[in-house]
């Protein structure tokens, strides 16, 4: 470890001082974080109620253990992290009195050393006061051999947390790891004594009646139905507005968005509302309609392990052929926006400057014929005795990345190339299949990042293949130096000017191999009542509810 | 072999023409024979006289309800022409029901005839796995199944057959069991013919009206069942199309594309209905207490 | 009548052993598995997904697994949810309500209209009323449920808008009222061919009674047609419903899963359709168990009933 530590250069002073993008590189706080200390007492007394639906069930309510995107739509009301992103991307203060920077002595010069001031006051719901104690058990429960843990990404690193004070806790990483701070940005903070005595932390009772220091506190569940949450009166920040909140449970998106629309929900959720109701939707009186951006991004991923993907001529003459625009205006009614990245357009990481995709069958063949890649007697292109013909697969019962397997399917075949579909539920799609690369190719939404944080090593690093033996999730199996060193550089770099120069680069080099041919970056249909004050985008976070403590009606 | 023939053959002769001529006077019979064979046709032809193949799609005609321009039943989200996904959605989804009643019939008589054959202990176990298959909660089954399975429509037509099979085998055993100790039975035996021989070629052709029955009853619960299956997204994948699975997705556009949903689920219900109906004349045809109505 | 009911208990554990075994043997054997829905979650790794699964026990041999399912399920410990963690039976029965409410309503309406119309048929037989149910009979017969259901939603909700959709209630509402109008469509869809099937039966059984010699009895005692019928008729030929009852528990319980999906009624079936799709397999085999015990003591019961109420039944 030492060695290695030496080895690597630490960040300079200047780099360090930018640390968790801390002075102005990101832009400004946003109006509704600012001020939001002093809060605390003053809070006027919550009223009325609000309904959010989901289509799909929160059912995890330990956040540290696995869970999916719906769950973290109740973290978010009752847990807190020790900080957060707002949706510009600069970290505010939710649990710690202040955002760690070398700056206010948070963080060593060299990154190794972190120290966490937590505000003081603060209680758990069932009037425990919160303690570093708490923030040192939930950072160590991640990487206890006996609990099922969400993630060991960057805590891995951590050692010998020790808690100094009630609001105080410190701990040294083994090496300097940038993408530590987004981590943390979703860790919620669990109560230490809501596990004292519990054996088997897997099965603790505070798995069905979970204990925060969240805006709101668990009333009940109804289990296939809803959860209700009431206001907390002693939280620590500005809110909660709303005396009663309800996350609804409504399994189908056309009944959500009648409910929406009749108006017994005030809220939709996440899986929001059907692309083909936006039109329908924006016309809707007393509703607020707004299409948002998210991080996750949509491709067309292909295994690079198979012979057909080997030539870069077959990947781009594959792109080519792709017809995106009419993918994304009719199939998805426009909403999603066209990328050639992973990086959402939002970020500070993006790059404006990639090479913008042009859909031609005609450079489609030109560049196949070009390649060699001539038309067998069934039309299909071969060479060397590979022939272009592979299938893809996806989330069976995912109805629009079915019509668009069956619209790319046409226009593949226009071009001498056989696509067949094999798709799979859910649970055969993601599992082997995709973790170890069985596919010939896949339709996909992925979202690599951590939260703000750029670093995408466990999706592009070449050793982070599962399919061979690598520990990440490096489907596509893609193989660059290149990339992989400046993935190593950039996660070690701490300005966001200078690690912007890697990352910028880094898509422009994927943006050449094309080991994935990217579609469109994610965006979303929310709706709500307008007199539901609130709900902000952050494509920084998973789910809209990131600041469910500042919503209320008026 | 002539001694056989003298005492079963006959019967079967007699009972045929004459079960025949009743089930051709059973209006609902003819009704529902009318129906299955005039979808049968359109299935088989009717692509040949639309102007759009089942797979050609085109973005700019999508939605179009029935009726624009040369798309009779409309179009799909992939500006498909419904009536030739229909048509061909109707091959693949009447051959898996005829499949399931060859496999089911089959599976059934085979187990039917040895368990009314043999009796005692043989039939015991024979029907009490009868049994257990028919108090298994078959869609939860089926569902449990098509979730693990890469769904084809082989895959599809072995799991309906699987829980399909049993009313066969029970009609037959009954059957045999009243049979195998009448006198062309012991002429059989006399004559030395093999036990096989007496069970597939004496035995069971005197069960064929109940089996037909059946067998055709087991059609229309197979389209049912794969309409089922296919609908819950666990059946037959797109793009290959099945009545089912045209119907799967439909719900989303009920509101905007109604017809998404009413063209499939009409051509289902004609179907069922027919073989339904057929299947009740035949039951009337074969059954000699039911002849003078 | 003990020995009957002690082999036929005999037979029916064997028989939940094998739905058991099979039902455990199908989910496992299957590729992918309960992790799959974590692998798109940012961050996720091949190297902790592997760690869960041990963590879980997914590694071990599916024999172990299963024989490890099969203490416990004998001990009363039905196991515990992968996906939130509560005892299966928890699970199960915080749906057990919805779904007994739909079956429930669905039954009583099926039961009393299909009787009415079938003995009506039975007594007016060949008339213009029994020819014309015996039609819609087998067409409703013919009909999948569930398209039913979406054309109900498409006239009913959609069109007309005089009754919701989907869902049990509205939240913040929950009043009787509110409830009773979640219920219309989904309960008579799911009656729908329930109805047709009882009303055949019905007829049929009224039929083999009227022609009986009691009857023919009663009525030569000088009894009205009205109270032979009310007397007589309609008692003896509910009989041979209960066993129907019995064996359509299967039926109505697969009809009640693709309902549920239509109508988003939270139910058992919905939860069946959930857990598969979430690979939460202990919840699966906990609805697969549910359902095979439902059917067996279904048949059992309505076999008891009728050899309690109707003597000239011998149990072999």
């Amino acid at each position: 470890m030492t060695n290695e530590k030496h080895a690597k250069p630490g960040p300079t002073r200047r780099q360090a001082l930018m640390l968790l993008g801390a002075a102005g590189a990101v832009g400004v706080m946003s109006p509704a974080i600012l001020g939001r200390d002093q809060a605390f007492a003053a809070n006027a007394a919550p009223s009325g109620q609000l309904v959010l639906a989901c289509s799909q069930e929160p059912t995890v309510f330990n956040p540290l253990m696995p869970h999916i995107e719906v769950d973290e739509g109740v973290y978010y009301a009752i847990f807190d992290t020790l900080f957060d992103f707002d949706p510009a991307g600069n970290f505010f203060p939710i649990l710690a009195a202040e955002v760690p920077t070398v700056a206010n002595g948070g963080i060593s010069e060299d990154g190794l050393t972190w120290r966490i001031k937590l505000k003081e006051g603060v209680k758990w719901h069932d009037g425990t006061p919160f303690t570093a104690a708490d923030v040192k058990f939930s950072l160590e429960l991640t990487m206890d051999p006996d609990f099922r843990s969400f993630r060991s990404t960057g805590y891995k690193f951590m050692r010998n947390i020790t808690v100094v004070s009630d609001t105080e806790l410190t701990w040294e990483m083994s090496e300097a790891f940038a993408p530590m701070a987004g981590i943390l940005a979703s860790t919620y903070i669990i109560p230490k004594h809501a596990f004292d005595g519990v054996e088997d932390k897997n099965t603790a009772p505070f798995m069905n009646a979970p204990i925060g220091t969240g805006a709101y506190k668990w009333k009940e569940r109804m289990a296939g139905d809803h959860i209700e949450l009431v206001a907390n009166p002693d939280y620590h920040m500005d809110g909660p507005y709303l005396e009663t909140l309800i996350i609804k449970y409504v399994p189908d998106l056309n009944v959500m968005y009648t409910q929406f629309k009749s108006g017994d929900i005030d809220v939709v959720g996440l899986q929001y509302i059907s692309p083909d109701h936006l039109a329908e939707a924006e016309g809707l009186d007393g509703k607020v309609i707004k299409v948002a951006g998210t991080g996750t991004f949509e491709s067309f991923g292909l295994n690079m392990m198979r012979d057909q993907f080997k030539d870069p001529a077959v990947r781009k003459a594959l792109y080519a052929a792709l017809d995106k625009g009419s993918i994304i205006d009719a199939l998805y009614y426009g909403v999603p926006t066209p990328t050639e990245t992973y990086m959402p357009q939002e970020s500070f990481y993006y790059n404006p400057d990639l090479p913008k995709h042009e859909f031609s069958i005609e450079k489609a063949k030109a560049l196949l014929d070009e390649a060699g890649w001539v038309p067998g007697a069934d039309g299909i292109r071969e060479k060397d005795g590979v022939r272009l013909a592979f299938t893809n697969s996806t989330t069976a019962g995912n109805h629009l990345r079915e019509q668009t397997q069956q619209f790319i399917q046409q226009t593949f075949l226009e071009i001498g190339v056989s696509m067949e579909i094999k798709n799979f539920p859910p649970a055969v799609m993601w599992g082997d299949y995709w973790m170890k690369s069985q596919f010939d190719s896949v339709i996909v939404g992925l979202n690599c990042l951590a939260g703000a944080d750029p670093d995408s090593s466990d999706y592009f690093m070449s050793t982070m293949s599962p399919a061979l033996g690598g520990a990440g999730q490096n489907t596509f199996v893609y193989q660059s130096e290149k990339v992989d060193e400046l993935l190593a550089k950039g996660a070690k770099m701490f300005v966001p000017e200078e690690r912007r120069k890697i990352y910028q680069e880094q898509q422009a080099v994927m943006r050449e191999d094309l080991p994935f041919l990217p579609m469109f970056q994610y965006a979303v249909v929310k709706g709500w009542k307008d007199d539901v004050e609130g709900p902000a985008p952050n494509v920084n976070n998973r789910i809209d509810t990131w600041n469910v403590r500042d919503w209320k009606r008026v | 072999m002539t001694a056989t023939l003298s005492t079963s053959a006959p019967r079967r002769v007699l009972l045929g023409s004459r079960a025949l001529r009743r089930f051709v006077r059973h209006k609902l019979a003819m009704i529902g024979l009318v129906m299955v064979l005039s979808l049968t046709l359109a299935c088989f032809f009717g692509p040949y006289l639309l102007a759009y193949d089942e797979l050609f799609i085109d973005l700019r005609a999508r939605f179009a309800p029935p009726g624009t321009g040369a798309h009779i039943f409309g179009t799909d989200p992939l500006g498909r022409d419904i009536a030739a996904r229909l048509f061909h959605a109707g091959q693949i989804s009447m051959a898996v029901g005829f499949a399931v009643m060859a496999i089911a019939t089959t599976i059934g008589s085979v187990v039917g005839v040895v368990s009314g054959y043999y009796g005692g202990k043989v039939a015991a176990v024979l029907m009490r796995i009868v049994d257990a298959f028919l108090s298994f909660p078959s869609v939860f089954l089926l569902l449990a199944l098509a979730a693990f399975i890469q769904p084809g429509p082989v895959m599809i037509a072995l799991i309906i057959s699987a829980t399909s099979w049993m009313e066969v085998a029970r009609i037959v055993e009954a059957e045999v069991k009243s049979l195998r100790d009448r006198d062309f039975v012991q002429a059989a035996r006399m004559l030395g013919l093999s036990k096989s021989w007496i069970m597939f070629r004496e035995l069971l052709p005197n069960a064929i009206g109940p089996i037909i029955v059946a067998a055709t009853l087991t059609v229309a619960r197979a389209i049912l069942l794969e309409a089922y299956i296919s609908f819950l997204g666990y059946g037959i994948q797109p793009p290959l199309p099945s009545w089912g699975n045209m119907l799967n997705g439909a719900q989303q556009y009920l509101a905007s594309a109604p017809w998404l949903a009413i063209v499939p689920g009409v051509a289902i219900t004609v179907a069922v209905t027919g073989f339904n109906f057929i299947g009740d004349g035949l039951r009337d045809a074969f059954d000699s207490r039911t002849a003078g109505e | 009548m003990l020995r009957y009911l002690l082999s036929r208990l005999g037979q029916s554990l064997i028989l939940l052993l094998l739905v058991s075994c099979i039902g455990f043997m199908v989910l496992n054997l299957a590729p992918g598995g309960p992790l799959s829905q974590f692998a798109l979650s940012p961050g996720m790794t091949q190297e902790q997904i592997d760690k869960i699964a041990a963590q879980m026990g997914l590694d071990r041999p599916l024999v172990m697994q299963y024989l490890d399912w099969l203490w416990h399920m004998v001990r009363g410990d039905w196991g515990t949810s992968y996906r939130d963690g509560q005892s299966v039976l928890a699970v199960i029965g915080s749906h057990l309500f919805a779904t007994l409410l739909l079956m429930g309503t669905a039954t009583t309406i099926s039961i009393s209209l299909g009787a009415a119309i079938g003995i009506f048929s039975a007594v007016r037989r060949g008339s213009i009323f029994d020819h014309t149910f015996t039609v819609l009979a087998m067409i409703a017969l013919s009909i999948p449920t569930f398209w039913f259901g979406l054309v109900a939603i498409y006239i009913f909700s959609l069109n007309l808008g005089w009754l919701p959709a989907g869902n049990m209630y509205t939240v913040g509402d929950g009043s009787v009222l509110d409830y009773v109008r979640h219920l219309i469509l989904p309960a008579s869809v799911l009656a729908l061919v329930d109805v047709a099937i009882w009303s055949r039966y019905m007829r049929t059984s009224t039929l083999t009674v009227i022609s009986q010699d009691f009857v023919r009895t009663a009525r030569a005692k000088g009894l009205t047609r009205r109270r032979v019928l009310l007397r007589h008729v309609v008692g003896n030929s509910l009989v041979p419903m209960v066993t129907l009852a019995g064996l359509q528990l299967p039926m109505v319980l697969g009809g009640a899963l693709v309902t549920e999906t239509v109508f988003t009624w939270p139910g058992m079936g919905r939860l069946f359709l959930d857990s598969l799709g979430y690979s939460d397999y202990p919840v699966v085999m906990g609805l697969l168990m549910t359902s095979a015990l439902l059917v067996l003591v279904g048949n059992l019961a309505a076999d008891m009933i009728v050899a309690l109420i109707d003597p000239r039944i011998r149990l072999n």
